[in-house]
């Protein structure tokens, strides 16, 4: 018998008992549409917690610190491992990363203009800006070959204030004060004024000298880049020099300072006071290693390979596991309360087939006897209970797309609700192309399983006793 | 020349409730091939038991069959319809027609089930129908029919294959006599044209009448053969 041949004998049969097709129907249908609005429920649950993840920072991301991991107890595990040009060419290496950037943070006050504020400094590789997810809001990256050029986060301009303001605040009562640093902050930030502009840094070194260094603005950071807001970029090599400078000279010859560092990176003071200098952390070591993966999961391997390492290594992908693990949980309950449904739903499939089968005995014996097989008949049943699946499926499907419509209507508010304004919106529920084409699938197998016992109770029939009840 | 049919020896026990009923006790029969044979008794004399042993849709307790020289006790129950479908056509009773499908899709089934293309069974299916009288009636429903067009249309069914044997039991049993005798003459010349060998159950002896041989069966065996014109040719008094 022709597939075709079954499809069409199976739909006319399903026609002929309009009233009953049409409530088994609505039993998948509701079955489908439980599941469906469930699971999307449970999925925008978890891509909301990443998004929100991701406005605090880039989930392709690790930074590595100076010093040693701790265990839970807070005693030191393994070595500290230097963050040196030798770390930074181990760490490429490993699979999975897409770039690298060492980087040191300094900071002093800086003037701009009329206005004065304090500056934290970021040295990074320069040509490696791009690979970082910043996102300019006007300007550019920094690039190789700018030496005194520095990219600044949305909020620094926060940091610069008019030096007669600062004057007239000092003067204010403590209430005014206060009120005036809410209404600051209110205001939008002046940082894309300071665009090409030039920022002076005042450098102390510790001989008491002072240096004057200054820096065009080149680029100001979108105000996306929360995480990296209030601190300003600028190429790594210049920000070794002025740390050199600080330090008073690139060899590091005062023994007070080098403890003052070891005790500050990792704690073995006693080490470099007694001149062995070789394993333990140097000045002139990096500060962070910045490191850019190819996705989340890489993020999350090479995380982990960096700790075991003896890397402070630290993601924001770390949190992710705990987090996807709580909202699988919730999926899976979630999912299991739908299934429910649809179990129910399988049962009324198995009655209405069964029921059917009394029903339709006797055209089923003299199908039998002018020359079924048992496959033709099987397939027969199969194909009716296959197609009530499919069609709950289907139309379960357009309630759920409806029904995620009038959560997300109704509950934006609920799960927007502490989420700045104009950004993008997250949806409580969320129906993915993998979750519809799942549930289409899904309504037609319990359709099919559904009908396994009806139908082997078809093929069971004796044709002869189907045929005599005349 | 080796009959078409041959039954041997064929004992036929139900078990119904603590009592054991012997249905068939010790038939033999042969048919030729185009051969028409009626099988005639009163009920419960084991003429449609037989019927069902031969076709396949009951197994013998003891004794042989032979279908065009297979053994149809060892063929499973599983091929029992393919096979039943290619050698076999059944005419019943109460017509038997699938009432949702219209006279041409019923008379087609088989071709339906034997996985015949849909333009080659439209085709062969619409000529039968022309040819038993029911080009008008194509798309009627089963209700839509009379008993004598019902049961057309049912032999239209068993005719479409070209079975080499066609079954028939009590065919004319809801029919009125002027009917009942269109049907006949159609049954007799259609598988006389063909050559086809027609096995039919009645209890009417007119009916009967227009078989080549008349077998009457008493008590689950034959107690006599008769051959066209009424000469008894075998009796067998037990």
């Amino acid at each position: 018998m022709y597939k075709m041949d079954i499809l069409k004998m199976a739909y006319k049969n399903l026609w002929r008992r309009k009233v009953r097709t049409f409530l088994t129907v609505l039993g998948v249908l509701i079955g489908t549409t439980s599941i469906v609005v469930m699971l999307s429920l449970g999925i925008g649950l978890n891509e909301a917690q990443r998004r929100n993840m991701e406005r605090w920072g880039s989930l392709n991301q690790i930074e590595i610190y100076s010093g040693v991991n701790f265990d839970d107890k807070g005693n030191p595990i393994g070595q500290a491992n230097p963050l040196n040009d030798e770390a930074v060419k181990e760490i490429k290496a490993m699979p999975g990363v897409v770039a690298v950037s060492p980087g040191f943070n300094m900071g002093g006050r800086a003037l701009w203009g009329r206005k004065e504020g304090h500056l934290q400094l970021v040295g990074i590789e320069p040509a490696q800006m791009p690979q970082f997810e910043f996102e300019l809001a006007k300007g550019r990256f920094l690039e190789d070959g700018d030496r005194f050029n520095i990219v600044l986060g949305w909020e620094v301009g926060r940091n610069f204030r008019d030096r007669r303001q600062l004057e007239m605040m000092r003067n204010m009562s403590r209430q005014s004060r206060i009120m005036m640093r809410q209404q600051m902050r209110e205001q939008e930030p002046e940082t894309l004024e300071m665009l090409n502009q030039r920022v002076t840094m005042e450098v102390h070194n510790r001989n008491g000298q002072k240096k004057i260094y200054n820096f065009t603005v080149v680029g100001v950071l979108s105000q996306e880049n929360r995480d990296k807001s209030w601190q300003a970029y600028a190429p790594i090599d210049e920000i070794k020099r002025i740390r050199e400078y600080v330090m008073g000279g690139r060899n590091n010859n005062d023994p007070r300072m080098a403890r003052e560092m070891a005790v500050k990176e990792g704690g073995r003071a006693t080490r470099v006071s007694s001149g062995r200098q070789v394993n333990g952390p140097s000045p002139n070591d990096y500060e962070f290693i910045w490191v850019r993966t190819e996705n989340v999961d890489a993020t999350k391997k090479i995380s982990k390979a960096l700790r075991d390492k003896g890397y402070r290594a630290h993601s924001l992908a770390d949190n992710l596991e705990g987090i996807e693990k709580t909202s699988k949980t919730i999926q899976a309950i979630l999912g299991g309360i739908g299934s429910i449904t649809l179990l129910v739903a399988a049962l009324g499939i198995i009655n209405t087939m069964i029921m059917s089968i009394y029903e339709r005995t006797r055209e089923i014996g003299i199908m039998k006897v002018i020359g079924a097989s048992f496959f033709d008949v099987r397939m027969l049943f199969l194909t009716e209970a296959g197609l009530i699946g499919l069609l709950g499926g289907f139309f379960g499907l357009g309630l759920s797309y409806g029904a995620s419509k009038v959560i997300n209507h109704f509950g934006s508010d609920f799960i927007n609700r502490g989420m700045p304004p104009g950004e993008a919106a997250n949806s409580l529920s969320v129906i993915p192309p993998w979750l519809a084409l799942f549930a289409l699938g899904f309504s037609i197998l319990i359709g099919v399983i559904a009908g396994l016992y009806p139908a082997n109770r078809a093929v069971r029939l004796s044709p002869i006793s189907a045929i005599r009840n005349e | 020349m080796t009959p078409i049919i041959e039954v041997k020896n064929l004992i036929k026990k139900y078990r119904v409730g603590t009592e054991i009923i012997t249905a068939l006790n010790g038939v033999n029969l042969q048919i030729a091939k185009g051969e028409f044979i009626a099988i005639v008794g009163t009920s419960g004399s084991g003429k449609s038991t037989l019927l069902n042993m031969m076709s396949g849709l009951e197994r013998p307790t003891k004794g042989e069959i032979w279908i065009n020289n297979t053994l149809l006790n060892k063929v499973k129950e599983k091929d029992m319809a393919t096979f039943r479908r290619n050698y076999m056509g059944f005419v019943f009773q109460s017509f038997n027609l699938l009432p949702s499908l219209t006279a041409l899709e019923n008379a087609v089934l088989p071709l339906i089930l034997q996985g015949t293309g849909k333009k080659e069974r439209s085709k062969r299916g619409r000529e039968i129908l022309k040819m038993l009288g029911l080009e008008k009636r194509i798309l009627n429903k089963p209700t839509q029919m009379s008993g004598g067009q019902q049961q057309r249309v049912s032999i239209a069914r068993a005719l479409i294959n070209n079975p080499k044997i066609i079954f028939a039991d009590e065919p004319t049993g809801n029919l009125d006599t002027k009917t009942t005798k269109e049907i006949m003459d159609l049954l007799t010349t259609t598988t006389k044209e063909k050559g086809q060998t027609l096995v039919m159950v009645t209890h009417d002896r007119d009916v009967a009448r227009y078989a080549d041989r008349i077998i009457h069966m008493v008590d689950g065996m034959i107690i006599n053969e008769e051959e066209k014109g009424g000469a008894v040719v075998n009796e067998k008094v037990n």
